[in-house]
């Protein structure tokens, strides 16, 4: 009998870490002997990039473009550790609808029963998270993914992102959609940044299931078109993706968040603004002081 | 006789509105379509999922009047039959290569690419697909008529501009005193518009003017729409259909327009109508020609009507008295005034169904109050036939069986109200209508024979 495959997405705002963190824990996952799908869903299409030694790979909607009827199989090609690597694609920005491409990519690797038949543990979306129309809400929505991870950092640009991915994920929970895991905390590297992701998971009913640092280690790691985990084994950044590749892996309980209003979430980013500037004014006295 | 004011008559049982509309009674955006097959030697091409073209063709022009493709219509219409592909990567280029292979095999004057929802969804850029042929010299404009714009009225003023602005274009010279552009009935959806368009133009041509009727047997296609801005002005014929269009030539081309309301039947309305015309094109002294014309006319007319008059005299018993009207706003104010005005009849209820802009509804339901000298009535704005079925149900139309001017809608509520249905409206799916008109000195003829044969008719 063909085990359960755990199927999750992570989403976040464009450029705040998604491919990168994704990819570490793929290879975490690999490295700890799942066999792990690392599935793209971002017109960018470079998802996968370093699972690959930088490489691109041809796209599902590539491949739909050129002919009417696709193998699956064809978009399929193995990365790091085994890892297969799937990307959507898109269209050319601009034109025709990213979203519906992201449905039918999805769907296509679905009808042609590729989870089961790979006998995988773990199928990773990587999705562009701005949750911008329908087709980007479809791993929540159709419960093709179970849970639900959101990458932030401090910045509000980026909670302001996942709170709207909150939005979208109560607006499915009662109709069969996925639930929240938690939010990976990204660039995490000053205490100010620990208490303002803190204050917003509390508030939204989450948690934190990582903070990650921003670190020259996960650079270096790209520049040579590998991840972090196949690139610097042995270094405290690597050792931090695995601990979030087992939190993910053990975890089993997702919840619906609150998201905070739209009126709230403008108070409470101003509120912490506020803040900052207050500190910010502390440390210059204190340099003028000395 | 008396005033009538049926406001005060029964308060009509007015149902909740709904949220649904069952038994349409217009089509979509994109059924302007059959706005560019009503142009001789015009062609749509259509960019839309499998089904809408077809399925607009054999709503609006085959179970109406069963009317035919015509020469760039029904079955010719090119279309991309967009699927998830063009949905996904963008049609353009499909829509590329169909203008191409379109240009290949079909004679056209003119070429009218409509875009359904897919397209209008995606953002496709039609613009840059057309204007590269624009600029060839091919003659060819685009609109955007996705569905979720509109219905088939709102379709039809957006082709219609499309080919002014697009084809037509700026135009500097003089204009000519005795030329008028007409804009009136829905081409298809209306299923009389062919003959009556040719009786409108009959009739215009009749008074010395020369005229572009711009749809129908009787235009002279592309020409004539490229003569639209040499004419001294535009009739808008009907409530509203037009008016957006006769703004905007006269912001463009300076060009005036006379807006007549009530669509002419019968004598009474059409010398009224014509001697407006006149009026407005500046014949103060109306020329000889225009007042024999109309004398002629009206000489027939009466003529018949004489011998109408005895039918109409000894049948009394047999003939109803009450009538209730269902359609598109142009012809349900037409039928109203004729019915009230020509014909004594007592007017029912009265249902717009086209959806007219909101600020054009309260100046119909001003004609409808001064309908005549001594008569006023209501006229109400509904989509649903369900809703519309209830309110003419909760009509009281006295002890004589009614008689209902509407569509296919209405036949088996005709029965159950025990009383005659005349389709004058879409759907008519039980009438083949070629050259009828019921409209001007000759079509109001028609109608009586087609009125009276319906309610002598029921009794055999
Ligand atoms: N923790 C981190 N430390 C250093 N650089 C990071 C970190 N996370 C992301 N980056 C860098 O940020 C950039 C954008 O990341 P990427 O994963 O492509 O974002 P996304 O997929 O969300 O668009 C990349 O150059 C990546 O190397
Ligand atoms: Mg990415």
């Amino acid at each position: 009998m063909a085990k359960k495959t755990k199927q999750i997405a992570i989403y976040g705002k464009g450029g705040i870490g998604k491919s990168t963190t994704t990819s570490n824990i793929s290879a975490a996952l690999a490295e700890a002997g799942y066999k792990v799908m690392q599935f793209g869903c971002d017109p960018k299409a470079d998802s996968t990039n370093t699972l690959r030694g930088g490489d691109y790979i041809p796209t599902v909607l590539d491949l739909l473009h050129a002919n009417s009827s696709v193998d699956a199989h064809d978009a399929i090609f193995k990365g790091f550790g085994g890892i297969y690597c799937v990307e959507a694609g898109g269209p050319q920005p601009g034109v025709g609808c990213a979203g519906r491409g992201i449905i039918s990519a999805v769907q296509l690797l679905k009808q042609q029963d590729i989870f089961e038949e790979l006998d995988l543990d773990f199928v990773i979306f990587d999705v562009l998270g701005d949750v911008v129309c329908g087709g980007f809400a479809v791993p929540v929505r159709e419960g093709i993914a179970e849970h639900v991870f959101t990458i932030s950092s401090s910045d509000f640009m980026a909670i302001y992102a996942a709170n709207n991915l909150f939005r979208g994920i109560q607006t499915y929970s009662n109709k069969g959609g996925a639930l929240l895991g938690g939010v990976i905390a990204n660039s995490i590297n000053t205490d100010f940044h620990h208490e303002i992701i803190d204050d917003f998971v509390g508030r939204t009913a989450t948690q934190v299931v990582e903070y990650v640092p921003r670190s020259v280690t996960v650079t270096q790691a790209e520049l040579s078109g590998r991840t972090t985990i196949e690139a610097a084994p042995k270094s405290e950044q690597a050792s931090i993706y695995r601990r979030l590749a087992t939190r993910i892996a053990e975890h089993t309980q997702s919840k619906v968040p609150t998201p905070l209003g739209q009126q709230e979430l403008r108070e409470w980013s101003a509120s912490w603004a506020d803040r900052l500037i207050e500190a910010e004014n502390q440390r210059e006295r204190a340099i003028q002081v000395a | 006789m008396t005033l009538i004011d049926h406001a005060s008559i029964k308060p009509a049982a007015a149902p909740a509105k709904t949220n649904s509309i069952e038994q349409i009674r217009y089509g979509c955006a994109i059924g302007a379509q059959q706005t560019v097959a009503a142009i001789p030697r015009a062609i749509p091409i259509t960019h839309c999922g499998p089904g809408c073209t077809d399925k607009q063709f054999m709503n609006l022009s085959f179970y109406n009047g069963f009317q035919g493709g015509g020469y760039g219509g029904g079955a010719v219409i090119p279309s991309t039959n967009a699927s998830e592909r063009e949905v996904i990567f963008g049609g353009g280029e499909r829509l590329d290569e169909l203008i191409d292979a379109a240009l290949k095999i079909l004679d056209a004057d003119l070429f009218v690419v409509l875009t359904g929802c897919i397209s209008d969804l995606v953002g496709d850029d039609i613009g840059g697909v057309v204007s590269p042929y624009q600029k060839r010299g091919v003659p060819i404009v685009y609109a955007e008529t996705g569905g979720f714009r509109g219905n088939n009225f709102t379709g039809h003023e957006l082709v219609t501009r499309a080919i002014i602005d697009q084809h037509v274009g700026p135009y500097e010279g003089t204009r000519d005193a005795d030329l008028v552009n007409v804009w009136s009935l829905l081409p298809y959806h209306n299923t009389f518009w062919r003959g009556d368009l040719t009786e409108i133009k009959r009739v215009l041509e009749g008074v010395g003017l020369r005229v572009n009727i711009l749809f129908g047997p009787e235009s002279k296609g592309i020409s004539e729409w490229k003569a639209i801005p040499k004419a001294a002005f535009n009739i808008v014929l009907g409530p509203w259909l037009g008016v957006a269009t006769a703004r905007h030539l006269e912001a463009k081309y300076g060009q005036p327009f006379l807006h007549v309301p009530a669509l002419p039947i019968g004598a009474n309305a059409t010398t009224a109508f014509l001697r407006q015309v006149l009026a407005f094109a500046g014949r103060k002294r109306r020329s000889a020609r225009a007042e024999a014309f109309i004398a002629e006319e009206e000489a027939r007319y009466y003529k018949y009507l004489e011998d109408f008059s005895d039918f109409y005299a000894e049948y009394w018993w047999g003939l109803p008295a009450k009538f209730a009207v269902v359609g598109d706003a142009t012809y349900n104010l037409a039928l109203t005034n004729f019915l009230v005005n020509q014909l004594g009849l007592i007017p029912g209820k009265q249902i717009i169904t086209d959806n007219p802009p909101e600020e054009f509804r309260a100046g119909i339901v001003e004609h409808y109050r001064h309908i005549a000298d001594d008569v006023s009535t209501d006229v109400e704005f509904e989509e649903d036939s369900y809703t519309i079925h209830q309110k003419l149900r909760a009509t009281d139309f006295g002890h004589k069986a009614p008689i209902i001017f509407g569509t296919t809608w209405e036949r088996d509520l005709a029965k159950e109200l025990k009383g005659a249905i005349v389709e004058v409206g879409f759907p008519t799916s039980y009438e083949v209508v070629l050259s009828r008109s019921y409209v001007g000195y000759r079509g109001a003829l028609t109608l009586l024979e087609k009125i009276y044969t319906t309610t002598v008719g029921a009794s055999a």
